[in-house]
């Protein structure tokens, strides 16, 4: 079944200026009709009636009902879940670069926006991070409404910084997330993989989840420039590169190849769970990537 | 290397247009802000380096496109080495062939023609400088000048006046020619055209071997020659030849009626079910038959005549045939005809009965007609005679005296032999159990001035049947009187036996002269059976065994009649050179000792004239024609008064089968000479241009061009790797 959101690019989206606004447009698109959650508990949300049986609690019989049928039925309510999430967000400047949309810093902020609502929504405690070289901003999980206004001001005044440091970040942070909890990781992964998957590794070691999205360009997986071409690095200044971009696709390609393979054999490895989005996808892909992993996981 | 459109070179500027473009590109790149820094690093040095050769393809590619195009609009005609040798001074050698099977097609444009103005062309295109030689194949192989000539126009006039209807084609002869020739000319480039109908029969496959020798020859020569084989071709194989003609004698007289047996051969796949065949005697119609021929049949044709005045003719047979060589149609013969010849038979024993007597077996042999009291004339008239009555009147009028087993002669009768003789008379003589040894030893022989031959040394064998006999030996007879019994028809010489017979002492002179005695044939015990002397004018002939039966069976034998018609005739006529001869045979004419030193005209088919002088030899005088490389009749003028005398040349008529090789024989026929085959003269053009001059590239510089081009899109791809 379509939903008018479907038909939404991130690009289109883009003209919306408030987080919030949008945040709450692709969730409430995205979750009408569809999001239950499989987990029973105490809870205000009602499941279904049971029969009783000895030793149930005598404050859940629905008295109700009794007094109905004559019969002892047991109320049983939607657990509520309690997690605690942390939003990741790489603000290095090689989340900087747009092709032809947005930034892929942009398409960060838009995804954690919609996930802290989302998750909101569903009363799970949400946290955020950015960083760059290093920590930039913590804001601890709490699962108040009233939080989403927290992170998206913060979201919304982030501002790009210099180069990556995903490695060092992750392990200062180790000490700093006491409870486990899930980790939600925007980045582009720009950085030495080894390093970056032993940090990660590290975070994996204190029992956190680790849902790793990785943030494309669409011009970064099919390199289509043509003429000559002066790269300039947006994290380093002095780094400029001349060169045939012609000649040098299929070398780029390999490496592009090559590198993806090394992260995703890691991320394997680790079970952390490496989700590649490229910034002209709608982010209703990522949010249902998270409540597929959501849903399996607990 | 040279260009036809040498201005287009200046496109080969163009090359510098990629490499301007990559300048420029270079220089007006674009700024772009980049992420993923660190996926723009080729990782090894390999890889690098990889990037930078292709790289350097392409553009190497890319300026080479230009520069082929360029290329390709000059026309570039690729000359190799030849290039300085476009119009270089060339030896070429001709080889045409004048057999008379060229003689095919119409009268305008027969494949002789067109042989000759294939030669005349190749002469007329050859650079300026350049050294001839022309040889003719027909027959003997010929040049066609005496030697090879820088003087291409009188090679091109003389090739010009030449014509068809020479013998049957001698390939292999005329290609060792031609390496001889090629051998002695001076020229750097040498070439070697031969120009033929390539007929099955002259191209054999039983030639081969010597083809192959021939090549070898050209091979090994120290500029070998290139070899260009040109196809005259004709369609037309309708043939019929007239083969041979049998005649009946071999010495014809007047009045002697005569038969003339044509073979004729249908060398075609048609039918001639009306064929008209003629029979002309010195030109004038005297008999026409008319039969049917198949196809690949062969027929006889038989025509009767009777000479009624001596000297020389001419017979013809001609068969009227609408085919496609006219030249062998009709088959000549020269025929000499006697007028009577008398004969003085000297009988040394008479007999009581018939055929006892020691002439009469002779007689009979020599005048068989009038033996038989037959209406056919005899050649030969006899008189016999007894040795006393041999004098003075007795000699008058006869042309040859035989004596047959006579005891001796009076001094008066030897003297008078011996006048005849030295006056140019015959005599032959026969021994017997009459002879007085004595006698022939001392005046007669008189140590080798006499009129006997040799030494009468003793009586060898016996009569009786225990006794040793012997027989002639059968052999090759290179004598013209005996020459006849090569032909096993005429009888088998070795079939008599001989019981008694005189042994005579030969000498033997280390260098031996024409007048020497000299041993004609003889017996199987090595003993001479005839022997021959010459004295004066005259010739005489002395036989080891009689001529009657008593020691031998000689007359008995078939053979006995034409021996002793040839023996007699021969002395009667002297030697008289054959005037049916073979192509390339010289012509040989005996003439009276009177027109030594005078000068003959010879007419040869063509109807051009040779003046010919007489030698003078001992008693004689002779005339020689060796010019006989075209079949046909020549005809050798005599002084006023005095009737012509004909010869004819004939050539081998294997040339009539007209069928040729198919291509693919040639192309074998050819492959020993490395030779090219072309089939007309614009083919051999267009190969000597190209081998002279070079061959237009254009056509592998296109392929080239376009293979650049795929190749440029395949690097781009391979680099760039599409999108």
């Amino acid at each position: 079944m379509s939903r008018p959101y479907d038909f939404l690019t991130p690009s289109d989206l883009q003209k919306i200026g408030n987080l919030q606004v949008l945040a709450r447009l692709v969730v409430e698109g995205f979750c009408s009709g569809l999001h239950t959650s499989p987990h029973k508990g105490f809870s205000v949300e009602f499941r279904e009636h049971r029969q009783y049986v000895q030793g149930d609690e005598i404050r859940r019989l629905d008295w109700k009902v009794f007094g109905k049928t004559d019969r002892l039925y047991i109320r049983e309510y939607e657990e509520e879940t309690n997690l605690r999430a942390t939003l990741l967000v790489d603000v290095s400047g090689s989340m900087a670069y747009a092709g032809n949309g947005i930034s892929k810093y942009e398409y960060a902020i838009h995804l954690a926006a919609c996930l802290a609502y989302l998750m909101l929504r569903q009363q799970d405690s949400v946290g955020l991070v950015t960083f760059d070289t290093k920590l930039r901003q913590y804001i601890p999980p709490r699962s108040r409404p009233s939080h989403l206004r927290v992170l998206l001001d913060a979201l919304q005044q982030t501002q790009i910084g210099g180069e990556t440091g995903l490695a060092r970040v992750f392990h200062q942070l180790v000490p700093k997330i006491h409870r486990r909890g899930l980790l939600i990781i925007f980045s582009d992964c720009f950085s030495n993989v080894p390093e970056l998957l032993s940090a990660l590794a590290h975070l994996r070691h204190a029992h956190h989840e680790i849902i790793l999205f990785q943030i494309w360009d669409r011009d970064e997986l099919e390199f289509p420039f043509r003429q000559w071409t002066r790269f300039d690095s947006l994290e380093t200044e002095t780094d400029k590169r001349l060169l045939d971009p012609a000649s040098m696709r299929a070398v780029y390609l390999e490496n592009l190849e090559r590198f993806r393979k090394e992260l995703k054999d890691g991320c394997h490895r680790h079970r952390i769970d490496l989700v590649p989005m490229v910034t002209d996808k709608p982010y209703a892909e990522a949010l249902a990537h998270y409540l597929a992993r959501r849903m399996s996981s607990v | 290397m040279t260009f036809l459109n040498l201005i287009f070179l200046g496109g080969i500027s163009a090359a510098s247009i990629p490499l301007i473009i990559h300048l420029l590109h270079r220089n007006r790149f674009k700024v772009v802000k980049w992420a993923a820094m660190h996926l723009l690093e080729p990782l090894q040095r390999t890889q690098r380096r990889r990037i930078r050769l292709e790289q350097l393809l392409l553009l190497l590619v890319r300026c080479l496109i230009p520069t082929v195009l360029a290329l390709l609009m000059a026309r570039p005609v690729l000359t190799g080495m030849r290039s300085l040798m476009g119009a270089a001074k060339t030896s070429v050698v001709i080889l045409l062939d004048n057999s008379y099977s060229m003689d095919v097609g119409t009268a305008n444009r027969t494949a002789f023609i067109q042989g000759r103005d294939a030669a005349g062309r190749l002469i007329r295109a050859l650079p300026r400088g350049s050294e001839v030689a022309v040889v003719l194949m027909g027959g003997q192989p010929t040049p066609l000048l005496d030697e090879p000539t820088f003087n291409t126009d009188r090679a091109e006039r003389q090739l010009a006046k030449l014509q068809t209807g020479f013998g049957a084609a001698a390939v292999p002869a005329a290609l060792e020619m031609a390496a001889g020739l090629l051998g002695k000319m001076r020229e750097a480039h040498r070439e070697l055209v031969v120009i033929s109908d390539f007929q099955k029969i002259s191209w054999a496959d039983t030639e081969g071997a010597d083809r192959a020798r021939a090549a070898e020859l050209l091979k090994k020569l120290p500029v070998p020659p290139t070899v260009t084989f040109l196809h005259i071709s004709h369609e037309d194989q309708n043939n019929v030849s007239v083969q041979s003609l049998d005649l009946s004698r071999f010495v014809l007289g007047v009045g002697q009626k005569f038969q003339v047996r044509a073979h004729l051969k249908n060398h075609g796949d048609t039918a001639f079910p009306n064929l008209r065949v003629y029979f002309r005697v010195d030109n004038q119609e005297r008999g026409v038959t008319q039969l049917a021929l198949g196809p690949q049949e062969t027929a006889q044709a038989l025509f009767t005549h009777t000479f009624e005045t001596p000297g020389s003719h001419v017979i013809a047979v001609e068969a009227d045939a609408p085919d496609a060589l006219k030249l062998d149609n009709s088959l000549l013969a020269a025929v000499p005809v006697w007028d009577r010849l008398p004969v003085l038979l000297v009988n040394g024993k008479t007999g009581r009965a018939p055929l006892e007597g020691e002439t009469d077996f002779l007689e009979i042999a020599l005048r068989p007609y009038s033996s038989a009291n037959a209406t056919l004339a005899d050649l030969i008239t006899t008189t016999v005679i007894e040795p006393e009555r041999l004098h003075q009147n007795a000699l008058k009028d006869q042309r040859v005296v035989v004596l047959a087993n006579v005891r001796e002669l009076y001094d008066a009768q030897l003297q008078l032999l011996e006048k005849f003789v030295r006056n140019g008379g015959g005599l032959l003589i026969f021994p017997g159990d009459r002879i007085k040894t004595a006698f022939y030893n001392t005046k007669f022989f008189n140590d080798g001035q006499g009129l006997f031959p040799a030494r009468l040394l003793s009586l060898e064998g016996g009569l009786n049947d225990q006794d040793p006999h012997t027989s002639i030996l059968a052999q090759r007879y290179e004598h013209p009187a005996l020459q006849v019994f090569n032909n096993p028809r005429q009888g088998d010489l070795a079939a008599a036996t001989v019981r008694l017979w005189y042994k005579f002492a030969e000498k033997s002179a280390a260098q031996p002269t024409a007048s020497d005695p000299f041993v004609l044939a003889r017996l199987g015990t090595g003993d001479p059976f005839l022997m021959e002397k010459k004295f004066g004018d005259g010739t005489v002939m002395a036989s080891s065994v009689p001529c009657s039966a008593e020691w031998s069976n000689l007359p008995m034998r078939p053979f006995y009649l034409p021996l002793m018609q040839q023996l007699v005739t021969y002395l009667a006529t002297k030697f008289d050179p054959p005037r049916n001869v073979d192509v390339g045979r010289p012509l040989v004419a005996v003439l009276p000792a009177s027109l030594g030193g005078k000068t003959l005209e010879m007419t040869d088919p063509t109807g051009a004239r040779h003046k010919l002088t007489v030698r003078s030899e001992t008693g004689r005088a002779l005339v020689t024609f060796s010019e006989t490389h075209r079949p046909g009749l020549y005809l050798l003028e005599m002084p006023a008064g005095t009737n012509p005398i004909h010869f004819v040349v004939n050539t081998s008529r294997a040339e009539s089968d007209l069928r040729q090789l198919t291509a693919d024989q040639i192309r074998t026929a050819a492959k020993p000479f490395d030779a090219a085959v072309v089939g007309s003269w614009d083919e051999y053009q267009k190969l000597e241009q190209r081998r002279r001059y070079g061959r237009e590239i254009w056509r592998p510089l296109l392929w080239v061009l376009l293979g650049l081009v795929v190749t440029e899109l395949l690097l781009q791809q391979r680099i760039g790797r599409t999108r």
